[in-house]
Order: structure tokens, then sequence, then C-alpha cells
């Protein structure tokens, strides 16, 4: 690489991470072979009390969705073709289009007929067609749907409501568990859940410090490989312990490569944040702007694996309170557990309300010290576009050059114009006095 | 000093030769589809011819626009948008912003000091508002560019069409002429669609300053979207006489300092 100024190399956690991915995987393919009910989620949302019911199997139909899209286009619009006939709109989610349509379909990629599913508790989002989420396969089999509560916060904060929010979907969480336990007559494990909450907390203090680690200069890692990360223990579930022990040997390697200078990018002379990946099968463009002396330090979109983060008066980026936990606050049971994950979940959910989307940007840039952002304008999935432009705008306002590109959405590379997309790319950049090293 | 400027634009190229800083030749033609770098060779030796020189007098040559990698005879290459710029400063020094609008692209630029530029603002995917449009719906309202051209302000006599999508556009102008509206009327609306949407894009970031900001492209040759321009963004424009050649002027200037 042209005017290296530090020491690169891969990542020692690599094989590790891809054997727990790889575990994951199996663990899907094997659902329907198995006795147990399915489950269909979307993701993993604020708590993750799935995995403590016996008999359950889960598959969620985002990272499905996103998958197919990157594996097979072709499969991909056949399967988006088959939902869109029956009504569902161009303006949903990719994932959830890739998803359902081979519900419609009703054969997988590999042939294998389509896994149905005995019932459904889909994650409401801002994204309008959240509110939808889970009808597809609740009106095709037909099967229980259950809404997962997620309110939209408008105006400014406010710790009394904050607390009135959280109650109910503390309420809520647990209204949809006991269904569950009484329709199905499946037992739900009290003693695992709480382990699992406690675990995910652990995950999310290292999570931080691997977030933490990319505001450093030069950055340890580039958001290209932590895209493939931070699905690990969020959405892909493997035993917690294990789990807590990968994201502590990934965040001491960050350390030590701080301590060492080594770098994601060993040219780094200009960073920037984004707000979500160009759609999946496209994360070349990291490798392109490295040609610029370029890295991407972070994105909202996946540092929020790392919990409720703010910037801190002496600039560093670090945990978010809205809601102090009250000292010595011990989790012995569903309730508590549920209460606690939901408290800490809090404050980071930057796609809930505008107020915060824009200030949470800004605040983001200047924690990770970054020159500029891309930020996609998504035709579907309309939560991900949702004050795009006005973030570009704050985020002009302090210095911060934005480029915006138009997509489909991560899960649908239909509207995506490569080529053009690299022309943004390079008339962004020379546009700030850069060019590549080669030229 | 002898540079050249080849700005390979979507549908014509534009062939600028800088002697000592002063054009010495220029020559415009069409880009040819697939065969642009044939189209592009060709022109080149017109213009050689225009100026009176061979290749081998041209110091540098840097090719710039959508087709920039298909001039074989480039020596190098720059991204439109600072073509835009650099040939902004050569024809007003003093000038602040930039404005370049063409068959594919509306291109706005806030320039910094020297040659520093402060924002940049491209058009997206859609073709609404763009020169491609006007002339697609004008082979379709059987009206020539000139005939557009030459529109009068109020031509659309109160009609509208869609400005966030050309498709719309078409089929609310066809809308229109099942409604026997005359099509001088339905190409004053288009025309208004098309003002609409570059004033959009100029006010997208940081809003041109009034008197110093320049406007090149193919788009300047289009009176009806000029003066339209400049009544809805409130901005006198600067449009040089070679405004058309503005993206290859700028690529020549920054051949002679590369």
């Amino acid at each position: 690489m042209s005017k290296q100024l530090w020491e690169t190399r891969p990542l020692e956690i690599w094989g590790r991470a891809k054997a727990l991915r790889a575990r994951w995987q199996k663990s899907i393919d094997e659902s329907a072979e198995q006795e147990n009910l399915l489950l269909a989620h979307g993701n993993t949302g604020e708590v993750d009390w799935r995995e403590s019911f016996k008999g359950l199997n889960i598959i969620e139909d985002n990272p499905v969705g996103a998958m197919m899209a990157s594996v097979s286009d072709s499969f991909a619009r056949k399967a988006r073709l088959a939902s869109e006939i029956r009504g569902w709109g161009r303006e949903i989610c990719g994932y959830v289009q890739n998803c359902w349509g081979v519900q419609f379909l009703g054969y997988q990629l590999d042939n294998s007929p389509f896994p149905l599913r005995d019932m459904c508790v889909p994650f409401s989002d801002p994204c309008d067609q959240h509110t939808k989420r889970g009808q597809q396969c609740m009106d095709f089999s037909p099967i229980p749907r259950w809404g997962g509560d997620w309110m939209m916060y408008l105006g400014e904060r406010d710790p009394q409501r904050e607390v009135e929010m959280i109650e109910e979907r503390v309420y809520n969480t647990l209204k949809v568990i006991d269904d569950i336990e009484r329709i199905f007559g499946i037992e739900f494990d009290d003693e695992k859940f709480v382990e699992s909450i406690k675990a995910h907390r652990q995950v999310g203090e290292y999570a931080l410090k691997v977030t933490q680690s990319m505001t450093n200069i030069p950055s340890p890692l580039g958001q290209k490989d932590l895209y493939s990360f931070y699905t690990l223990g969020g959405l892909t579930k493997v035993a917690p312990d294990e789990l807590v022990d990968f994201w502590k040997s990934f965040s001491d390697e960050l350390q030590w490569r701080i301590d060492n200078h080594i770098a994601a990018v060993g040219n780094e002379r200009y960073r920037w944040m984004e707000a979500h990946p160009s759609p999946w099968h496209y994360l070349r463009y990291y490798r392109y702007m490295e040609q610029y002396g370029a890295v991407c330090v972070g994105s909202q979109y996946s540092h929020m694996m790392a919990g409720p983060i703010e910037l801190k008066p002496d600039g560093t980026m670090d945990r978010r309170e809205m809601i102090p936990r009250p000292a010595g606050t011990e989790i012995r049971t569903r309730e508590d557990a549920v209460r606690a994950a939901l408290t800490e979940a809090r404050g980071h959910r930057f796609k809930d309300d505008e107020y915060f989307r824009l200030n949470a940007i800004t605040d983001f840039a200047k924690g990770f010290k970054v020159n500029g952002a891309l930020m996609p304008l998504y035709r579907g999935g309309v939560g991900c576009t949702l004050t795009r432009k006005e973030q570009g705008l704050q985020l002009s306002e302090i210095g911060v050059r934005v480029m915006h590109y138009e997509g489909s959405q991560p899960g649908d590379r239909t509207d995506l114009d490569e080529r053009r997309f690299m022309d943004q790319l390079d008339t962004w950049m020379e546009g700030q006095g850069l060019r590549k090293f080669e030229e | 000093m002898i540079t050249a400027g080849v700005d390979v634009g979507l549908e014509n190229i534009k062939i600028v030769i800088l002697k000592d800083g002063k054009i010495a030749a220029k020559s415009e033609g069409p880009a040819g589809g697939a065969g642009r770098g044939r189209a592009a060779e060709k022109l080149w030796e017109e213009t050689l011819n225009k100026a009176g020189i061979q290749a081998a007098d041209v110091s540098k040559t840097v090719a710039t626009g959508a087709g920039k990698y298909d001039v074989a005879f480039a020596g190098d290459r720059v991204v439109e948008v600072v073509a835009d710029a650099r040939a902004a400063r050569y024809f007003y020094p003093n000038a602040t912003s930039v404005v370049d609008a063409g068959a594919d692209q509306v291109r706005v630029a806030t320039l910094g000091e020297g040659d520093k530029i402060e924002e940049v603002v491209l058009n997206q995917k859609c073709s609404a508002g763009l020169g491609i449009m006007l002339k697609y719906m004008g082979r379709r309202l059987g009206m020539t560019l000139a005939e557009m051209s030459a529109l009068a302000p109020d031509a659309a006599g109160g009609k509208t069409v869609n400005d966030g999508c050309a498709v719309f556009t078409e089929m609310d102008a066809l809308e229109l002429l099942n409604r026997n509206v005359h099509k001088k009327e339905v190409a004053g609306a288009v025309v208004q669609t098309v003002i609409c949407r570059i004033n959009a894009i100029l006010k997208d970031k940081i809003p041109p300053a009034k008197e110093t900001t320049v406007f090149i492209g193919g788009m300047t040759r289009n009176t009806a979207v000029v003066d339209g321009l400049k009544a809805r963004s409130g901005i006198r424009f600067l449009i040089p006489e070679e405004a058309q050649y503005g993206c290859a002027v700028g690529a020549a200037v920054i051949a002679s300092d590369r």
C-alpha cells in the first residue's frame, strides 16, 4: 500500500468469529428438521428472551433476508416479486420482502421447503412498515402474532416519561412470555434468562470498548470488519459464556493494536462515518476508499451493539445512562431481568426520535473525529432514511463533509447504481482535495 | 505552455486547448454513445487543426466528464466538480460558487480559498430536471430544443407537471396533451419543472451567493431555463461566453498545474 504510515495486519480473532458464525448458520439450517416450534422474529430488540424457551427455535427475518440478497440477487428478486404481487409494496424493508417472499414461493434458495413459522413476535420500529411486520406469516399460516411495542419519542427527553415508557415495555414483554407459555405449553427457563441477560450486559461492556477503540487515530478496526463482528452476540446466538469470552478477546486484541500502533488502514489520513451500510453485497467500497487513505470508523447502525453511548465533555464516547441504575440492584427474577435490559437499552435508540437522531449524529462525528459522512437515502425501510437529509445538514454545519447516495435498502440491491456510487465517491474525495495514492 | 481539457459528457464532447492561459481553440461534438473514445479522438484531431498545432505540442491533456476513462490520449483525469471549480475561477476570479447543469448531472460547488472546494451537491439518480429529460420531452412534444429555449416565462399558463421523477413528468405531460392543452403550455410546464429541480439542488446545502455564482454547462444554452432559474432563485448568474465548455476549460487549467 502506498504512503504507508502504520503497520497493518489481519485480526487474530477472525478464526473464532467464523467458527461462531458457522455454528449459528448450522442452527438455522437445522431448525426445520427439529420438532421444535419455530418463532419468526425481526431482530433481538431490547430484551433477548427467546433463547430461554425450551423447544423453541428462532429464525430472524432480518439476517435471513440480508443473506439472501447477498448470496443470490436473482433469487432475492424472485422472492420480492412474489411478495409484491400479493400487495406488499416496494417501500417495505428489503429484508422483510426477501424473507417472506420465500414463504410465498414455498421453497428456499437450496430448494428445501420453506419452514413455516408457528408464531411471530416482530419488533416494531419507527420504520412505518415495521408495524406490519409479521403480518405476512401471520396471515399465511395463520399463526399467532404479538407486537413488540416500541414507542416513538417526540420532543425533548423527560426522565419521568422514560420510566413510564420502560414500565409499559416491561409489561408488554412479560405478557408476551406469559402468553407463549400458556398457549403453546412450553416452559420458560427463568434461570437461563437471568444468566443470558447478565451475559448480554457483559458483552455490551466489551462492545463499548471495541466502539471506543475506533475513536483512536489510527483506528485499529475498520467498519467493514465491524459489520462482520457486531452480529455475533446480537443476532447470532451461541452459548452466552462463549460470547462473553469472544468479545473480551476481541476487545483485548484491539487494545493491543492501539498500544502497538497497528492500523486497520495503514495509510489512514481521512476518517468517515456512515449511518447505514450500502447493500451488503457491495462492501468493496471500503477497500476502494482505502486507495484514498480513508477508513470508515463507525456507524450508529453497528455501534448500537455497545448500548447507549454519548459524547462526554472531555471528548470521549462513553456510556449514556438516561435513567441511572440504582446502586446494588441485582437481577434475580424474570421481571428484574426484563426491566434491567430495557432500562439499559433506553437512550441509545438513535432511531427513536427526530430530536435525538440529529443530536446523536453530530456527537458521533465529534467523538469519532471524522472528516466526512456517507449517508444513504433508501427507498425501502423508511426508518433507514428518516431525517438523513437533516442529519447531513447538521453535519455540514460542524464541518463534516457529507455525501448522500441512493439505494433500495441493504437487503435489496435493485436501486444501488454501483458505477455511479463509485463516481460519486471520486467526486466526493477529489472535491476535498484528496487523490488516490497511485495517481 | 499549451494544455488541453477534454470533457466527455453523456450527450456531447467538449475540447478546449489553452495556450498561455488563453483559449486557443475549442470544439464540440456528439459523444457517440459506446464509441465515445473514438468520437473524442476525432474531435481531438479537429481541435488540434483549429489551433494549428500537433498533439506533441500539447504539454498535458486532462480528461473529465462521465467518459473521462475513455479518452486514451489524455495523460490524466479529474472529477468534474473539481474542473467546474477551476473553470469558475478562470472565468471569474471572485466567483464563490459554480453551478454546472448538463445532460445527466447538476453539480453545485461552493468555492473556498485558492483551489479549495467547501461543499459539493450533486443531483441524485433520477434524471428529472436534467438536460437529457428536456431533450426527451422535446421529442415527445414534437419541439426542438431551440423552440423550448424560446418559450416565454409564463408559457405554462399555470399548468404543472411532476418535478420529482422523469417518468411521472412524462405521464403528467401526456395527461395534459390528452386534455387538449396546447403543447407549448405543456413544454412550458416541463421547463418549469427543470427550473424547480435545479433550484432545489442549488439550495440543498449552502445557498449560492446572489452576485458571484457562475453558471456553466449545456443547460446555459436554454434561455427559458436560465431566465426562469434566475427569477426563481434570485441569483444573478455569471455566465461566460464559453459556458458549455466550462468543465473542459477547468480540465485544461488543471493540466497546466499537473
